[in-house]
């Protein structure tokens, strides 16, 4: 219907189950909606940590990117922070390159130049190409080898190929492999543990830090938190990696055959109880008690304060925020507060907990943030009186709202606590 | 190295161009891509988008779309869309992956104009080039498809004898009466105003007041004025080309309804502080009509010709130069940040207007810098 913003209740899609999702929450069936609430998911350099901050999560490395000059438009709004000044160069590209692939002899060259231009030499320079040299199938780890040759430095491509955000291997997905790429085989050392998955930290106060050095671990190694290039090779003397988040799976796979690190994967979750779970069987792959209750009490607290103070809150959920907004919905709805509506990318992974929210929140509203008719959306029959989530608060501006999209990242039972005061704040 | 650039982010490219010239009109305007260059649109070369929902799509495309050339799909999605929304036109806007693929631009527009009654445009920009060309492209699409449709009065029946001098508020050497019904005054229709080129949200509104107190009603393309009034570009009495992208649309609206266009940028005076330029070398780098506008500003109040280059990143029109009597010699054209630097280095200025992120380029210039802020380049506005 024209005018109206499409959606499903939770009910209908777990009716229509899995296999058979509406067409206008499967995004290759539809033009893309453009809206503040959906940049950082459609655009991978735009928001956040794109491809482009993340190729730079290593410390004082550089990054050249390869591409038309629309590709590198937007980088100025990165290189504004501090933490990237200097270091984000470009070698744009014209149409006779395209035709006729010279710009890739002239790479090794501008990696030569800008390095010598530089007070100090970088520890990596990450070469970013994007969609138009995926079409041309542009051999980027040969123009690589060839620019290390010329500096001596070692030098990485970073794909920000958007044509492949739903292929089997997204960009975020290439990123990480890339940013441990460099890592060589290193004496094992039993007590240092590898985070892996995100480009800046867990919270201080995440009980997963207290848990791991309690079994012994002396060392937690992120990405995020090396302060120079040596340090981040020390990640290579890990006895296992934790994946914190899907993404990083192949770079843990990658991990596993080049340096022999396993790894063990675990979910972002707001439910107390599967928290719980989760940390109990990972106790059991490693042999050891693996728990906290003084914690696990600590974010039940949080959600009696928060129930105590909004008893009535209506909550509508969206995914530009630090978590799976189906399980932060069941979340809320097992806590026994209500939810109208979610903002979310539908996939098959989600009916988990979609199944338990049609028994619990049937009437849950789903709407898909990239359908075109979100143009039309209007809150004003919602009910919704607290949002969480950058797209939820763009629906919903008289609302209370909190973003809980900050660069730290919250886990476990402190990331529950800290959704709840921030909450109770609001 | 041609093409290496160390301290300047690319400049806004064509896409991004085009966009900014249909933004307010009401269309639905599909960027043919797979997402990035809608967010680089979207999240940082139109301001304007952050302030109201707009109709901005991207075509979502993805590898096998590519490889495939899979335009029905395209075609079935934006129809598909066209049928759920209240818009006025359909836009579909060209990016690096279909120039690599080398989409048929026309072919489908006739697949479109089969399958929905809605008009629809193609700009085949490439993401290679940069903003102005894709303005220009946008302009003379837009005005081509629309400009002269709908419209009650005939171009012939309209006073349309002035020349671009004598329009300017005085017809038949008096003011005109500015009690008159804003809609009845006489039209000027303003072409080359986006954001991207005179980098103010506020400056349609300033125009309008502008021409508004010279008894006239400023028609700024694109800001403020929707579609209606660009298929009512006939009944202007002149068009004002304030960016050379405009350039070409006004010869092409003087050829097709033979209003007369001039070359000008009504607000250059306030982008000219204060302060005494006589005997100084200067530099201001901007587009070709600001740039130009101002070097008239600063010679108006100093009442002399002073020594002063006007230089650009963009588009240069020997049109422009000619019509504003500027010597060629006068006005320049920056490729390379080399270009830029050994300028600078090389000619000495006294005072140099640039975008402000232009001035770590030169630490050694020692006189005085002005900020002049350009859109296209820094992304950044005029507050």
């Amino acid at each position: 219907m024209r005018g109206t913003a499409y959606y499903c209740t939770v009910e209908e899609l777990q009716k229509r189950g899995r296999d058979d999702i509406p067409e206008q929450f499967r995004s290759n069936t539809h033009l893309i909606y453009s809206s503040p609430a959906t940049l950082a998911f459609n655009s991978p350099g735009a928001e956040g940590f794109g491809v482009k901050r993340a190729g730079l999560a290593i410390p004082d490395s550089i990054m050249l990117i390869v591409a038309p000059g629309c590709c590198g438009r937007n980088t100025s709004m990165i290189s504004s922070m501090p933490q990237y000044e200097d270091r984000f160069f470009y070698l744009t590209m014209d149409e006779t390159d395209i035709v006729t692939g010279r710009h890739l002899k002239k790479v090794p060259k501008a990696v030569q130049e800008i390095c010598d231009s530089l007070a100090k030499k970088p520890s990596v320079v990450m070469i970013c190409i994007t969609c138009v040299d995926a079409l041309l199938g542009t051999d980027m780890e040969r123009i690589c080898r060839k620019s290390e040759e010329k500096t001596g430095l070692p030098v990485r491509p970073c794909y920000m190929y958007a044509l492949t955000r739903e292929g089997r291997k997204p960009p975020m997905v290439h990123v990480r492999q890339s940013l441990y790429s460099l890592l060589e085989p290193k004496k094992k050392k039993g007590n240092v543990v590898n985070l892996l998955g995100f480009f800046s930290p867990l919270m201080d106060d995440c009980e997963l830090y207290g848990m791991l050095e309690k079994a012994g671990v002396k060392t937690v190694h992120e990405i995020s938190r090396c302060k120079s290039y040596e340090e981040y090779h020390t990640m290579a003397e890990a006895n296992f990696n934790l994946v914190l988040h899907p993404e990083a799976r192949f770079a843990a796979e990658d991990f596993h055959e080049k340096l022999q690190i396993p790894f063990i994967e675990l979910r972002r979750l707001y439910q107390i109880d599967k928290i719980t779970k989760q940390y109990q069987a990972l106790g059991k792959v490693l042999g050891i008690p693996f728990e906290d209750k003084e914690a696990e009490r600590t974010a039940l607290d949080a959600v009696e304060r928060l129930k105590a103070a909004k008893p009535d809150a209506i909550f509508a959920i969206g995914e530009c925020m630090n978590g799976d907004p189906f399980e932060l919905a069941l979340a809320l709805v097992k806590y026994g507060f209500q939810v109208a509506e979610i903002y979310g990318t539908l996939t098959a992974e989600n009916f988990v907990y979609l199944k338990h929210l049609s028994e619990l929140s049937p009437q849950t509203k789903v709407f898909s943030n990239m359908e075109p008719t979100m143009i039309y959306y209007d809150h004003k029959e919602s009910g919704v009186t607290t949002t969480i989530g950058k797209d939820a608060c763009y629906y919903h501006p008289d609302a209370e709202n909190v973003m809980w999209n900050e660069e730290v990242q919250p886990y476990g039972y402190a990331g529950v606590k800290h959704l709840c005061e921030k909450l109770l704040e609001v | 190295m041609k093409g290496l650039r160390k301290y300047l982010t690319p400049f806004a490219p064509d896409q991004s161009g085009a966009v900014s010239v249909l933004y307010e009109l009401g269309g639905m305007l599909v960027i043919c891509d797979a997402g990035g260059c809608t967010g680089n649109v979207c999240g940082f070369d139109e301001p304007r988008w952050f302030e109201t929902r707009s109709a901005v799509f991207s075509a979502g495309l993805r590898d096998m779309d590519a490889i495939l050339g899979r335009d029905d799909r395209l075609v079935a999605k934006l129809v598909d869309a066209a049928e759920k929304l209240d818009v006025t036109f359909a836009a579909v806007i060209g990016t690096p992956v279909p120039a690599v693929i080398g989409t048929d631009y026309r072919a489908l527009e006739r697949m479109l104009a089969k399958k929905t009654e809605l008009p629809v445009l193609t700009v085949n920009t490439d993401g290679m080039e940069l903003y102005d060309r894709g303005e220009e492209k946008a302009y003379l699409a837009l005005f081509g498809r629309f400009a002269g449709e709908n419209v009650d009065v005939e171009p012939g029946n309209i006073e349309k004898t002035q020349t671009a001098e004598s329009c300017d508020g005085k017809r038949n050497g008096k003011n005109e009466d500015v009690s008159v019904d804003i809609e009845d005054r006489p039209r000027v229709g303003i072409i080359g105003m986006t954001p991207q080129d005179v980098s103010d949200l506020k400056a349609a509104e300033k125009i309008r007041k502008l021409y508004a107190d010279q008894g006239l009603r400023a028609v700024c393309y694109g800001m403020g004025d929707g579609l209606e009034e660009v298929k009512k570009a006939s009944l202007t009495v002149k068009n004002v080309v304030v960016s050379p992208a405009a350039l070409k649309a006004a010869q092409y609206l003087q050829k097709k309804s033979g209003t007369p266009y001039e070359i000008a940028y009504p607000l250059a005076p306030e982008l000219v502080p204060e302060m005494d330029y006589r005997g100084k070398k200067i530099l201001i780098v901007q587009q070709q009509v600001i740039a130009n506008a101002m070097r008239k500003e600063i010679e108006k109040r100093t009442g002399e010709k002073e020594e002063i280059t006007t230089a650009t990143w963009f588009m240069r029109k020997e049109e422009i130069l000619a019509d504003l009597r500027v010597s060629a010699a006068d006005d320049i054209s920056l490729k390379e940040e080399d270009d830029f630097i050994s300028l600078v280095e090389k000619d000495g200025y006294d005072v140099i207007f640039a975008d402000p992120c232009m001035e770590r380029m030169i630490p050694e210039f020692e006189g005085i810098f002005i900020p002049l802020t350009h859109f296209a380049v820094s992304g950044k506005l005029n507050v």
